[in-house]
């Protein structure tokens, strides 16, 4: 390990401890992708190349945060290219979450990347490059770097929102994202501005020894700047009342895309506001931990209330993530305490998000357009393997014992109580029975209703293997959920 | 005194341009108000001792984005004048009532002295240098400048999938 951590050029300022470990899954996906980009135009390999080049730029990111979390777990950041990346149980716990899940929803939005021709390869491509961004948001210590890393991430989503060009619904979704999400993204900048203004620094840990030591008198500056930047980070949740982009988005993308555009946004996204709220901003947890759980209120009813009209699979996925995003918030507002129950219910959600929308993909064919809940009346008897996996996904996202939703709101809920947050737990503990109702009524659809259509839906391998996963995880981290929780104990941001 | 002329004048012209470019009916207009108003800001970065961001802004932003956004505009067809009715009804209330609100909001901040940190001393001299600007960029902002180039791979490829779309392209490869 010593001959790749170089520390090169000293200087006044000190070293620049450049170390090509904290960055090594970036480097890898970076070199894979180039890669890929320029064998693919020399020779025209075809797609089977891409998924090679994928699985091996996928299988290198994991292995190198499964390095990192064996090198960092429990212990105190370090920080690398002047305090721009933090090397920490968290980001290694982070690269561990999201390259898996990003592998399973390219392998669900394999047979739209068939479809689409030559095309294919820049799809690839933007998936690892998305990847990427969302684990270095995870691992910047500093506001800029956290910025850079948001829009690498963002960008390629906005492209990937609109892949599908020939549905109008697609051009739309994308259209609607991207403007939305530039606008987001200017109020998170603008937050960092002025969190610098107040500060005097963008660094994380900067902001931090900042706020702990100095005592503002008339902090009206860092309490905008903190306001901005919660409602930029929950825009990229999809917390309500910044949710509006997110049904659309969700139903016009392409179900592949989709998965990982929940999972992927809810692990990076709670990621950052973890390490910038309970680490920069701890000191201040007086001021954001209120407007926070009123966030996580709005939207837990907001979520519960517009899924239950839906008639579109997708689009109720949508407003379910919307509530989901305020149980995952509920856990934050007791600030650090509550980081290990945030990671557990992020990471279990982002697994049983991934399968749902790979069901979706599935059964709405290749071009994984709408899902209309008509098309899952009776799938029990013409896939019984699809039906079985979306059924256990969506009794997970209720809440049923057994699974890993349980786990996951149980630990969100008591992170809350133990914060003095009673009113919230009860209100999401009603909502949560509330949601019951839509998760249940897709289970009576599959099973109870007779099926329109015959014949078979046919589901391609690499779904197979990931709702087969998804399904194996999903109960497994709800029937022994103690060895994961004891892990993300040591999953801290320091 | 100086200082302050310049900066009267210019923030009356980069003010006057910002709102040229939202009022002009003629897009050619928009496009020469933005384009003012992009200078008068370089301006004040010369006034800051920027001279490095206030070249760069006048070379990218009033000369070729300025360019990027004329060509456009030509292409399109400048005589198509802009309709001015609105399909929400209540947009334009809401909007002036959204104006007030900001107005009273910076009336309230600008009146009160807000506690900001660290200062900057100011004895040392502000130098906006290329090798200030160079030295900043290579080495405490390396790695975020790095990580631009995976930005340049997102907008290539990204272009390519979203403007080679053809309908007929649809299909195995």
């Amino acid at each position: 390990m010593v001959f790749l951590s170089l520390s090169f050029w000293r200087e006044a300022g000190g070293a620049m401890n450049v170390n090509y470990l904290s960055v090594a899954p970036e480097l890898i996906l970076t070199v894979a992708v180039v890669l890929l980009l320029m064998i693919d135009v020399q020779w025209k390999p075809g797609y089977r190349w891409w998924g090679i080049a994928a699985a091996l730029g996928f299988a290198g990111a994991i292995a190198a945060s499964v390095m990192q979390w064996v090198g960092h777990r429990g212990e105190d950041a370090a920080e690398y290219f002047r305090g721009m990346i933090a090397t920490d149980g968290f980001s290694a716990f982070a690269g561990i979450l999201i390259f898996p899940i990003a592998a399973m929803a390219l392998m669900t939005a394999w047979p739209l990347v068939r479809s689409l021709g030559r095309r294919g390869a820049e799809f690839v491509v933007l998936v690892m490059i998305a990847a990427a961004g969302a684990h270095l948001m995870a691992a910047a210590s500093n506001l800029v770097m956290l910025f850079i890393a948001l829009e690498v991430f963002s960008i390629s989503l906005y492209v990937l929102a609109g892949f599908t060009r020939a549905r109008a619904d697609a051009d739309e979704a994308a259209l609607k994202y991207f403007l939305l999400g530039a606008l987001a993204s200017a109020i998170f900048l603008y937050g960092i501005a002025l969190v610098f203004a107040a500060t005097g620094t963008t660094s994380i840990t900067g902001i931090a020894t900042f706020l702990g030591n100095e005592l503002l008198f008339r902090p009206g500056i860092l309490l905008a700047g903190i306001a901005l930047l919660v409602v930029g980070l929950g825009f990229k949740v999809s917390a309500a009342p910044f949710h509006v982009w997110a049904p659309d988005v969700y139903q016009g993308a392409p179900g592949g895309v989709t998965g990982f555009l929940a999972a992927s946004a809810k692990i990076a996204g709670f990621a950052a506001a973890a390490r910038v709220l309970t680490v920069a901003l701890d000191a201040r947890i007086e001021d954001w931990a209120p407007a926070i759980g009123v966030i996580a209120a709005v939207s837990i009813v907001v979520g519960t209330l517009l899924a239950i009209a839906q008639t579109d699979l997708k689009r109720m996925l949508a407003y379910s993530s919307v509530a989901h995003a305020g149980f995952i918030l509920t856990a934050l507002v007791g600030g650090a305490a509550g980081v290990a129950d945030m990671w557990f219910y992020v990471a279990t959600y982002a697994v049983q998000v991934v399968a749902a929308f790979g069901v979706a993909a599935v059964v709405s064919g290749p071009q994984q357009g709408p899902a209309p809940l008509a098309d899952y009346a009776g799938l029990s008897t013409r896939s019984p393997g699809l039906a079985l996996a979306l059924g256990l996904m969506m009794l997970a996202m209720g809440g049923i014992p057994l699974t890993a939703g349980f786990v996951g709101k149980a630990a969100v809920f008591s992170a809350a109580l133990d914060a003095d947050y009673l009113w919230l737990v009860v209100l999401a503990l009603v909502a949560a029975v509330a949601g019951l109702f839509f998760y249940l009524r897709v289970v009576v659809l599959m099973y109870m209703q007779p099926a329109e259509g015959s014949g078979s839906v046919p589901v391609p391998l690499g779904a197979r293997i990931v709702l087969v996963v998804a399904a194996v995880v999903t109960v497994l981290a709800g029937v022994v959920p103690w060895p994961l929780l004891r892990w993300l104990g040591e999953a801290l941001p320091g | 005194m100086v200082e302050l002329v310049l900066f009267v004048v210019f923030a009356a012209a980069a003010l006057f341009g910002a709102v040229t470019m939202v009022w002009a009916r003629n897009p050619v207009y928009s496009a020469m108000g933005l384009m003012l108003s992009m200078f008068s800001v370089a301006v004040f970065y010369v006034s800051n001792g920027a001279h490095f961001i206030a070249a760069v802004q006048v070379i990218i932003y009033a000369g070729a984005v300025m360019t990027l956004f004329l060509f456009v505009i030509m292409l399109i067809g400048v005589d198509k004048a802009e309709t001015r009715t609105e399909n929400l009804p209540l947009q334009r209330p809401a909007a002036l009532g959204l104006i007030a609100l900001f107005g009273a909001g910076v009336v309230v901040a600008g009146r009160s002295a807000w506690v900001t940190g660290r200062t900057v001393s100011p004895g040392s001299p502000i130098d906006g240098s290329i090798e200030e600007v160079g030295g900043e960029l290579f080495n405490n902002w390396l790695l975020p400048f790095e990580i631009t180039a995976l930005l340049l791979i997102i907008a290539a490829a990204g272009a390519i999938a979203l403007a080679f779309f053809r309908d007929d392209e649809e299909g195995d490869a």
